[in-house]
């Protein structure tokens, strides 16, 4: 398919996503607790866009590969290495907010 | 626009309804907002009962690697249209994630807290997508906003003004 409202539902059913480094795709897919292998394509990309793939690439979230390194990659890649993606805490936030607006 | 709005919503998701009435300011060029916006208030009336909103569209600042020269042209009309809207609306307080329709606004109660018509706290949360450099609406709010948040340590270093709470979205 070429776009859908919501991948949500093939998110849940994945064993394993395959993706680019869009930061919704990538935020979606490490929330789901699902394993992502990031294809980066530099040609194709702003450059701020490969600084979350890079990241969470660092931090041990996603494998990454390039077009032309996708099937090695596929065959030699161990998941178990990957690590779990905290969620965000907007509770934080919030607490942080209210100390400013002066509600406490 | 999309990411923006996802993120914006999450930062709104532990707030109080001491927040309230949410005015909420989108770019006409926005197709999916609304959408999302009224979902996201429509859970939240089933827990508040007293929930308000409001959903405003102005004139988008800037395209995607829109031309310098150009850029001016259309902001400054985004902020010739956006004024009267933050004039009507008279915010206590703006949150903004770094769309360019953000700036326009940010400007606008600018003005008139330089005018004495009214003060609003600027609060300016950079995307979660930025971990090592702002975006070009965060590096111009970074010098006008009250607070401007960031969400990796490395911008925090960059940008010593700036605020860091870890990831908050």
């Amino acid at each position: 398919f070429r776009f859908k409202d919501s991948l949500a539902e093939d998110l849940w059913s994945a064993d394993l996503v395959i993706s680019h480094a869009g930061a919704g795709s990538c935020l979606e897919t490490l929330e789901k607790g699902k394993p992502l292998i990031v294809v980066i394509n530099e040609k194709l990309m702003n450059n701020h866009q490969l600084e979350l793939a890079k990241q969470l690439h660092r931090d041990g979230h996603v494998l990454c590969c390039n077009c032309s390194t996708l099937v090695e990659t596929l065959q030699s890649m161990d998941l178990s290495t990957l690590k779990p993606f905290p969620p965000g805490q907007p509770e934080k936030f919030a607490l942080f907010l209210d100390k400013v607006v002066g509600f406490q | 626009t999309g990411g923006h709005t996802t993120e914006i919503l999450r930062l709104l998701s532990c707030l109080s309804e001491s927040y309230s009435p949410r005015h909420y300011i989108f770019a006409d060029s926005d197709e999916m907002s609304e959408a999302k916006i009224r979902s996201f208030e429509q859970k939240r009336s089933e827990t508040f009962s007293n929930s308000q909103f409001t959903l405003d569209r102005i004139p988008r600042s800037r395209e995607v690697r829109q031309s310098w020269t150009s850029s001016v042209v259309t902001t400054l009309y985004s902020i010739l249209y956006s004024l009267p809207l933050t004039y009507k609306l008279k915010p206590d307080l703006i949150l903004c994630n770094g769309p360019g329709t953000c700036v326009p606004v940010c400007i606008s109660a600018l003005l008139l807290g330089l005018l004495g018509v009214k003060r609003a706290i600027i609060v300016y949360v950079e995307s979660i997508c930025r971990v090592e450099t702002l975006s070009l609406s965060g590096k111009i709010l970074y010098y006008f906003s009250d607070y401007f948040i960031v969400q990796w340590p490395d911008l925090k270093e960059k940008y010593p003004k700036s605020v860091y709470l870890g990831r908050i979205v």
